[in-house]
């Protein structure tokens, strides 16, 4: 991963806390090709050029992602990704803030990873059929399920894609449902107890 | 006859309670028609009418009594009637439980299928070790058949068992 350099950050002006707080979140959240575009948003806060501007952000994208990735929770573990000649406050600042993060970071990171389409809100009602082409009188329950599904989130980016599925079964279906995800439950107790 | 009668009213029902044994009704009906010395021909125009009656019966739900009262209608003979409208009592529970299943189902849920693991790691965090639940739908729409696959974390998947629980309490209350 593309070293931090001093120089990365000598020409810029280090507004205040907070903008270098915000500035390493946005660095993060941003997905790689995002981050040129992300690099021209915050050159003028800078006082930058947009070369340097460019590669600070890149450095700060590799720099907090590798710190998520390896799963690094010390402050000498951070520290110790700096190189030498690093200005000293600033890398007290950057690790604190990382620090701060890293837990928030991690969720991010796991709720965006790549998955099937995710279930993100189901609703049943229960309906009686009292009479149909086939037959004019009967009482038959019936349950109708609807399942929200969202699309891949790496695949939608900021708008994610939910599409609503309704599906019905009749008691026989809900029988064997039930003793399937009663066999789910099963093995994950006996997983959990190992 | 009334032998050759009770014969074919059994051939008949026989088929509507086994609607997709349309080959071997065929076979039996003209092996029938062979041993009664009848033409195939007339034969089946009778059944055809005749298998009219039980079909209207189950949609108007109506009682022997009644089925017994349509075929005297019809020209039948009481003896014949009377037979053929036990044979109706005997058979309805069979034929409406096949009515109900032909009714109309929206999108109907025909098969699960399911798996659960462990993310072990991924591109964004090295080690990780979150419990993954994956399951499969098998779902009728129209005359296809559709998959829908669905991730589900663990407490999701406990909160879905807990309201299917749920559902099932409230449907065995309707039945």
């Amino acid at each position: 991963w593309p070293r931090l350099s001093a120089s990365h950050f000598a020409s810029c002006q280090a507004p205040s806390r907070d903008a270098v707080r915000q500035l390493c979140q946005q660095c993060f959240s941003s997905p790689p090709a995002g981050l040129a575009t992300l690099a021209q948003r915050v050159c003028p806060s800078l006082a930058a050029g947009p070369e340097e501007a460019e590669q600070l952000v890149f450095a700060l994208h590799s720099l907090t992602r590798h710190v998520v990735y390896r799963g690094l929770t010390k402050a000498e573990d951070v520290l110790s990704l700096f190189p030498e000649n690093f200005h000293q406050n600033l890398k007290s600042l950057l690790t604190k803030i990382i620090l701060e993060n890293i837990s928030a970071w991690r969720n991010e990171a796991q709720a965006s990873q790549i998955s099937l389409p995710r279930l993100v809100d189901m609703d049943w009602r229960v309906d009686i059929k009292t009479s149909s082409d086939s037959i004019s009188r009967m009482a038959v329950p019936t349950c109708l399920l609807q399942l929200k599904i969202q699309e891949d989130v790496a695949l939608c980016g900021n708008s994610p894609v939910v599409s609503a599925l309704t599906v019905e079964l009749n008691k026989e279906t809900l029988d064997t449902m039930l003793e399937g995800l009663g066999r789910i439950r099963d093995q994950l107790s006996a997983v959990a107890n190992k | 006859s009334s032998q050759q009668f009770s014969a074919l009213t059994e051939l008949l029902f026989r088929f509507l309670t086994e609607p997709k044994e349309v080959e071997r009704f065929l076979t039996q009906l003209s092996d029938f028609a062979t041993m009664n010395k009848i033409s195939l021909g007339p034969l089946k125009n009778i059944v055809k009418s005749i298998l009219l009656v039980p079909n209207g019966a189950l949609k108007r739900n109506l009682s022997s009594e009644q089925v017994k009262a349509d075929f005297i209608a019809l020209g039948l003979s009481e003896e014949k009637a009377s037979y053929f409208a036990e044979q109706w009592k005997v058979n309805s529970p069979t034929l409406t439980r096949l009515a109900v299943g032909q009714t109309l189902m929206i999108n109907q849920l025909i098969d699960m299928e399911w798996k659960f693991g462990v993310t072990a790691g991924s591109s964004e965090l090295e080690k990780v070790g979150s419990i993954f639940l994956q399951l499969k739908l098998v779902i009728k729409k129209g005359t296809q058949m559709e998959n829908v696959y669905i991730e589900l974390t663990l407490p999701q998947f406990y909160s879905f068992l807990h309201e299917m629980e749920r559902v099932k309490t409230s449907l065995e209350s309707f039945s």
